[in-house]
């Protein structure tokens, strides 16, 4: 099951003064998983902002289609499953903490007055502001505003929430609270959508990402296979290994050549790799530990965008 | 509902609508004052021994009309000041994407945004027009009713206005914008317009011209005949041209949907 489906979408800002278009989405087609966390990536002026926009209809599509749990994203009633925390979020200053989440509480469509303050409170709680209800939001830090906006974003409890740039602003104690808040909501089946420039962060958490850049879909797929260096396993050995029993390996397989008690072997294949694990064994040495080896979500993110402003 | 009540509550942060409250409050005061001196009581005391109640209803009626003329005039400066933001303040970036997010039509938004701007100027305006007309009736005893009226229409031209400056706020996201082409139609462009038939035999020969003065006209709210209809009917004096209502209503009710059809496209 899909919690959002697109399919060839296409945003095109037409300026009325001169005859340059800005292509903000280029045919892109992606489906997000209910119950997963996704993170969309993509340098600045990737098309992020602009592709959550045409999702929550704050900006039309110019060309394809999208839904959200089925639903055409035209219909307006489907943003009642749905929270989101817009980068740069304005609340009305001359309201309290508690107001704001009252006012987007009923925008949110919840009738029940007793249902909307235990939301309040809940939430409140949740993002670590209880005790700052009552303060008119004027008062209120960068972070503390983030931690509004997150309850904000949860205060109708949607089964989608799109986030962006959650963590902007957030200190680092704060940005572990918001992780495991996430972490949390998708063990409870939600489904996140999560826009972010910390990409340490997002191999955190998300279990699939996708990475625009300049409008168009350059990469999409689960972290742990996007970051998984091919067919390369470190493999540690016991550190008290014999400079003796080294050279013995190194005869066995010129995977062995320049080996130590920790090295990288590159295979073809999973039977090679269990191969030289089996002629390490047999040759009366303890493997510690043995891991696939795997590059930073920040490292391919860099090359690929690297690799696409190449091609043009 | 929401979105009426948050347009309220920001009226109510914003200084200028305690301003407004204010001067209206400072207003009565002063009427409460001027009604307390001992030579204007002796004067209401022999007014009202007096027999000829029809010429007291008269002078009454003229004291009504006399306030209702810079009430006007004041009360809609101070409600076209007050309410030009309202709009560009919901278009920001950061505000807009928010509400657009939520399980509301754009049309119950613009519509909650209206009748949010509507109460507060209603309220600001009766307040001032109920508590005037309650001194004076309770003074003379003479209650004339139709004085009242005109916190209806006060508030429907303040209405009309308001879709003027919704209209240039969702074009501009201007506030400064709105608030001047609506003083521009208010001070300048209606009360020129309204002596078009002087202007047209004097200035203008060409029949295109006078073609032209009188589509402007017809394309323009007619608030300062509407200003003398309001005066009209606090005089209780009967109105032979409702014209200026009816085409002004029409222009409202156009402004208004060309407002909703294009807030309804408008990409944030």
């Amino acid at each position: 099951m899909f919690a959002i489906q697109v399919n060839s979408l296409t945003k095109v800002y037409k300026s009325f003064f001169t005859s340059r278009n800005i292509t903000a989405v280029k045919d892109l087609t992606l489906s997000v998983e209910q119950g997963k966390i996704f993170g969309l990536l993509g340098p600045n002026g990737a098309g992020k902002t602009t592709l959550i926009k045409v999702l929550l209809n704050i900006c039309f599509p110019t060309s394809g289609r999208a839904t959200i749990f089925d639903t055409d994203i035209f219909d307006y009633r489907i943003k009642k499953r749905i929270g989101y925390l817009p980068e740069n979020h304005k609340y009305p200053n001359y309201l309290t903490g508690e107001q704001v989440l009252n006012y987007f509480g009923k925008l949110s469509g919840i009738d029940d007055k007793i249902k909307l303050n235990e939301s309040i409170s809940t939430n409140l709680e949740l993002v670590g502001m209880a005790k700052w209800r009552k303060t008119k939001i004027k008062k209120y830090s960068k972070g503390m505003m983030q931690r509004l906006g997150l309850a904000q974003a949860l205060i109708s409890d949607p089964d989608l929430i799109f986030l962006d740039e959650p963590t902007d602003g957030v200190d680092p104690i704060g940005r572990k609270e918001i992780r495991d808040i996430l972490q949390n909501l998708k063990a409870q089946g939600k489904t996140i959508f999560l826009n972010s420039h910390l990409l340490s962060e997002v191999e955190m958490i998300t279990d699939k990402v996708a990475i625009l850049n300049k409008g168009e879909l350059i990469r999409e797929g689960n972290v742990s296979d996007l970051t998984q260096k091919g067919m390369e396993y470190q493999i540690i050995l016991d550190p008290n290994v014999s400079s003796d029993k080294l050279e013995e390996l190194k005869k066995l397989s010129h995977h062995f050549k320049n080996i130590s008690y920790k090295f990288n072997v590159n295979v073809a294949n999973t039977d090679e790799l269990n191969e030289l694990i089996d002629k390490i064994r047999n040759s009366g040495v303890m493997i510690e530990s043995f891991s696939a080896q795997k590059t930073s979500l920040e490292d391919l993110f860099i090359n690929l965008i690297k690799e696409s402003d190449k091609k043009e | 509902m929401a979105i009426i009540g948050d347009t309220f509550r920001e009226a109510i942060s914003r200084k200028v609508f305690i301003f407004f409250f204010g001067i209206s409050t400072f207003v009565i005061i002063l009427f409460f004052l001027f009604f307390s001196l001992s030579s204007v009581e002796g004067m209401i005391g022999m007014m009202n021994l007096s027999e000829d109640k029809n010429s007291i209803r008269s002078i009454i009626i003229g004291i009504q009309v006399f306030i209702i003329g810079p009430l006007y005039a004041g009360g809609l400066f101070l409600s076209i000041f007050s309410a030009s933001s309202f709009i560009p303040n919901m278009l920001e970036k950061g505000t807009i994407d928010l509400l657009l997010s939520k399980p509301i039509s754009r049309l119950t938004l613009l519509i909650g945004k209206f009748l949010g701007g509507t109460l507060i100027v209603l309220l600001n305006i009766a307040y001032l027009v109920f508590a005037i007309w309650l001194m004076i009736s309770l003074k003379f005893d003479i209650w004339n009713l139709e004085f009242l009226t005109t916190i209806i229409l006060i508030t429907y031209i303040f209405m009309i206005f308001y879709i003027l400056m919704m209209f240039i706020g969702i074009l501009t996201q201007s506030s400064i914008f709105a608030m001047i082409i609506s003083y521009l139609v208010f001070f300048i462009f209606s009360p020129i317009l309204a002596y078009r038939e002087n202007i047209t035999t004097s200035l203008i020969t060409s029949s295109v011209g006078k073609f032209i003065i009188n589509v402007v006209y017809y394309i323009i709210p007619q608030t300062s005949e509407l200003g003398g209809i309001t005066l009209d009917i606090a005089a209780g004096v009967a109105v032979i041209n409702w014209i200026p209502l009816i085409t002004t209503t029409i222009w409202g009710i156009v402004m208004f949907a060309s407002t909703v059809y294009i807030f309804q496209r408008k990409n944030f």
